[in-house]
């Protein structure tokens, strides 16, 4: 397949990279820029694993291909804390037990992140289901719940 | 000791910060110079012999560079025990289920190596396969290894008493059923391993798992290496829950391309793959026979299971038993007889898992109910008439040295108000218990025991070296808490290095439940070794006697004269000019009866000590979709000592949703003959956010004498009570007993009709 040269803006740095046009989105931020904090769990968009920001919107990078992406800002977990300091999010998964393995980590707070810009005071129950479309296996979403609470309360 | 400054806090764990960030790196996103990608080709058949494989057109095509196939490994066949190795990783002779690894490619891309499988020619004679357990014992049923007749893999029996008298005796006699297919552990992160091989020999593994010195000695067994040039590295693992123990193709195929490519190779596989070629969970048919007396005491227990173990052996012997052991570490069965059998099937291989037996486990906890509701007994009273306690023995012989089981169940029905709920709620709404006991730390010869050391840099900060192994419970971050609460530090300034099969001691790893109980118990050993000797130097240099001394915030002090302090430094210090530098070491191997034996002989004590557990559920059931929606659950747990109890409360959170809501209500495998139906996330259902009820923890502490400050294990908190909860809610909600698991809205739309033809 032609590869191309395509610019992706990520976590406000701009890159170029030769892709194919095949080429998922998860792939390129993966392999090519080697921001491995996205994961990928399913490669089939069920389990959310991969979910990255797009212009601020949660978007599960192994459906999203990179070719689509050009022009866009891109955010992924390893952006999130800025010279060194957590986003309230990461601080509040931390202090309140919501990691367990971590696997589904990333894409939990940044699936949060998103909707608590959205939704600045959410009710528990708009809280999960927000975060329905992540899976987690280890947690129960007890604490995550409560920890995305908590970072709603301090905002 | 003085009081603890650490221990039992709600503490951060030490591993989240690198989970927040996106640092954390799981083995798939390892990469090492000159990598090449590994692919696995598969059997397409359930049950063929191999009668050629032509690699030559994959070998031609550009980038392949190695290929393997069962020619290229020692022949060494694989087991956990030495009377199950039945399973060569890269299979010569034939192919026994559809995933089953035939053939190996490493290239320099994934589209290539693809490629490569696709050039790969087998010739196969397909032979009858036979997929469901009871068939597969008959006579004439197809024949999956030569040496087990009828497909039986594994017969643990065990006979207790007088069984047939008892049951002559018993006022009361009641036979049922359960059954349940097959599930997955769904662990989020996918199978993957990376291999490197270099010109001295040395072969370094990483990959998800739970032991790296149990998968070490494996892979020096099939290798026909010596077990110091096989290293087991540490990496972050996506979830374990008993799926990640034993040994499986995938690292032995990883390290055969690695040793013939000399390069190194990562093998990540699809979700597909990691559901149907490393490990599944047991399906089961479980018939029970329970006599009682008019109190509702158990007289006679005759327990028949028949599970279907798939291909191969993995820990049969341990996976047929561990469903009996949990019963008899429950309640008190004076007259006993229990038959497992782990049948050999034309399916993907059965291993242990957190929410193992569910058909069995909640088959007795449900039948428990329907005996305690013929003789008309509160379910918490009938289980609390038979429940074990302190200084009790088990049926095959384990002292129970500490036991909070009646305390956990009091407990959780009078914070879920049982009394004013039970046979009270309206039509569709329901309550039930579950309750069970866990084996801590159980005989696994010179691999059940941990040990650890610690050494001091001049700055007083330490490195624990322990064999530890974290699958996301929270244990590297618990004996770090532990071992700093010892010493008087700060958990930052305690370095951790662990589960690293080469540099780390020996450590059974996540598993037996053992973490808490047995490595934390060592890392505590070597802190206070580590405490003893910085005390007796001190001594000397604050002129005091050592048990007038104690350690905080990294100075020694005199108890009574607080202000005669010195940093821990200067004694660090003196003792390396002195020649003595400080170095703990510790220990702990649980007090087992080591010539227990799963299926020889299975009498005397089995474990170190055992954890207790009650659970509540509530369900609504929707009577006219079948839909059951569990609302709340209360659990209380006797761990022992919760060293952090924040992390102890996120295993009865996970557990409700692994063994509650996903196992008793979602998950199964569906299937084809050999072929799994659903081997994908969309359509292998877990528990989402949406599903989850209301969770209310409670923990019960019964400060255990052989644990580290009391603590036992909190890992199966709820997972394997959860489906007689569930079950008996629905029962209490709607009046029907649905006996095959999942319960899934068709059985209980089923029951349902069922019930309204009777009426």
């Amino acid at each position: 397949m032609e590869k191309q040269l395509i610019q992706l803006t990520v976590n406000g740095e701009g890159h170029d990279v030769v892709v194919t046009p095949n080429q998922t989105l998860v792939d390129v931020l993966r392999e090519d820029l080697e921001l491995t904090g996205t994961k990928v769990g399913c490669d089939e968009g069920a389990c959310g694993t991969c979910t990255v920001l797009i212009d601020g919107k949660p978007v599960r990078s192994c459906l999203t291909l990179a070719v689509e992406a050009q022009g866009k800002s891109i955010e992924t977990i390893e952006g999130l804390a800025v010279d060194g300091e957590l986003h309230p999010v990461q601080k509040a998964f931390i202090e309140r037990g919501a990691i367990q393995c971590g696997f589904c980590t990333p894409a939990m707070i940044l699936t949060s992140k998103a909707f608590l810009e959205q939704n600045p005071h959410p009710t528990e129950e708009q809280v999960r289901r927000a975060i329905s479309g992540v899976v987690c296996r280890c947690t129960g979403y007890a604490k995550i719940v409560e920890a995305i609470m908590a970072a709603a309360g301090e905002s | 000791m003085a009081e603890h400054t650490l221990v039992g806090q709600r503490v951060v764990r030490i591993d989240s910060r690198a989970k927040a960030t996106g640092q954390a790196r799981y083995t798939a996103d390892l990469t090492l110079p000159r990598m090449l990608c590994g692919k696995v080709l598969r059997s397409p058949h359930a049950h063929a012999r191999i009668l050629n494989i032509d690699t030559s057109k994959a070998e031609r095509l550009r980038g392949v560079r190695a290929i393997v196939t069962g020619k290229d490994a020692a022949g060494v066949k694989w087991g956990v025990f030495g009377y199950t190795r039945d399973q060569e990783l890269l299979t010569r002779d034939k192919v026994r289920y559809i995933g089953e690894d035939v053939a190996a490619v490493a290239a320099e891309d994934e589209d290539t190596a693809v490629e490569a499988l696709k050039l790969i020619e087998v010739e196969y004679e397909v032979l009858p396969a036979v997929f469901d357990p009871l068939e597969a014992t008959q006579e004439g049923a197809p024949q999956i290894h030569d040496h087990a007749e009828n497909n039986i893999n594994i017969h643990v029996p065990i006979e207790v008493g007088n069984v047939d008298k008892a049951f002559r005796d018993a006022y009361y006699v009641r036979e049922d059923r359960f059954v349940n297919t097959e599930y997955g552990y769904c662990q989020t992160e996918p199978y993957a391993v990376l291999a490197s091989y270099d010109s001295d020999g040395n072969l370094e593994i990483w990959t998800p798992n739970a032991s790296p010195h149990t998968k070490a000695k494996a892979l020096s067994n099939l290798l026909q290496k010596p077990l110091s040039k096989v290293k087991v590295r540490k990496v972050y693992t996506g979830g374990a829950f008993g799926g990640r123990s034993d040994i499986f193709p995938g690292e032995f195929i990883a390290a055969l391309l690695a040793m013939k490519a000399g390069r190194p190779v990562k093998l990540v596989y699809t979700r597909e793959e990691s559901f149907t070629s490393v490990r599944q969970v047991h399906s089961m048919v479980v018939d029970l026979k329970t006599g009682v007396a008019k109190d509702g005491r158990f007289l006679a227990n005759e327990i028949k299971v028949v599970m279907d173990g798939g291909a191969y052996s993995s820990t049969g012997p341990i996976a047929t038993s561990v469903p009996f052991l949990v019963w008899e570490e429950t309640y008190r069965l004076p007259n006993v007889r229990f038959n497992g059998y782990r049948v050999y099937t034309n399916k993907p291989v059965r291993g242990m898992y957190r929410c193992h037996g569910r058909a069995f486990l909640g088959g007795l906890g449900m039948q428990l109910d329907m005996i305690a509701e013929e003789l008309g007994i509160d379910p918490v009273e009938m289980r609390l008439r038979n429940a074990l306690t302190t200084g009790d023995t088990q049926a095959t012989g384990s002292k129970i040295i500490s036991c909070g089981l009646s305390e956990a169940m009091e407990q959780a029905a009078e914070e879920s108000g049982w009394k004013h709920k039970r046979g009270k709620l309206p039509h569709g709404k329901g309550i039930g218990m579950g309750a069970n006991g866990m084996m801590v730390g159980f005989p696994m010869g010179i691999r059940g025991g941990s040990s650890a050391m610690i050494k001091f840099n001049e700055d007083a900060g330490a490195t624990l070296i322990s064999g530890v192994v974290d699958n996301g419970q929270g244990n590297e971050s618990m004996v770090v808490q532990v071992a700093a609460d010892v010493l008087g530090l700060k958990m930052e300034d305690i370095s951790l290095v662990c589960s690293d099969s080469e540099i780390t001691p020996l450590d059974q790893g996540a598993y037996s439940q053992a973490a808490a109980f047995v490595s934390a118990n060592a890392a505590m050993g070597a802190a206070i070794d580590a405490r003893e000797q910085i005390l007796e130097i001190a001594s000397e240099m604050l002129d005091a006697t050592v048990d007038e001394l104690d350690l905080r915030d990294g100075y020694v002090f005199v108890k009574e004269r607080p202000e005669r302090t010195m940093w821990m430094g200067k004694a660090i210090r003196k003792a390396l000019i002195e020649d003595t530098p400080i170095m703990g070491r510790g220990s702990y191997m649980p007090k087992v009866d080591q010539r227990r034996e799963w299926v020889s002989n299975p009498r005397g004590q089995h474990a170190g000590t055992f954890s207790f557990g009650a659970v509540i559920a509530e369900v609504e059931v929707d009577t006219e979709t079948g839909q059951v929606r569990v609302t709340n659950v209360t659990g209380a747990h006797d761990c022992g000592f919760a060293i952090n109890p924040m992390a102890v409360e996120g295993q009865l959170e996970g557990s409700v949703a692994s063994g509650g809501v996903g196992a008793t209500l979602l998950e199964e495998h569906s299937w084809d003959g050999g072929q799994m139906l659903n081997a994908n996330m969309l359509e292998y259902k877990v528990p989402l956010s949406v599903d989850m009820p209301q969770i209310t923890p409670i923990i019960v502490e019964t400060i255990d004498p052989e644990g580290p400050f009391g603590a036992k294990e909190a890992g199966l908190w709820g997972s394997m009570n959860m489906f007689q909860a569930i079950g008996n809610a629905i029962y209490d909600a709607v009046g029907v007993w649905i006996k095959e698991f999942p319960i899934t809205p068709d059985k209980v739309l089923a029951a349902l009709e069922e019930k309204d033809k009777d009426r």
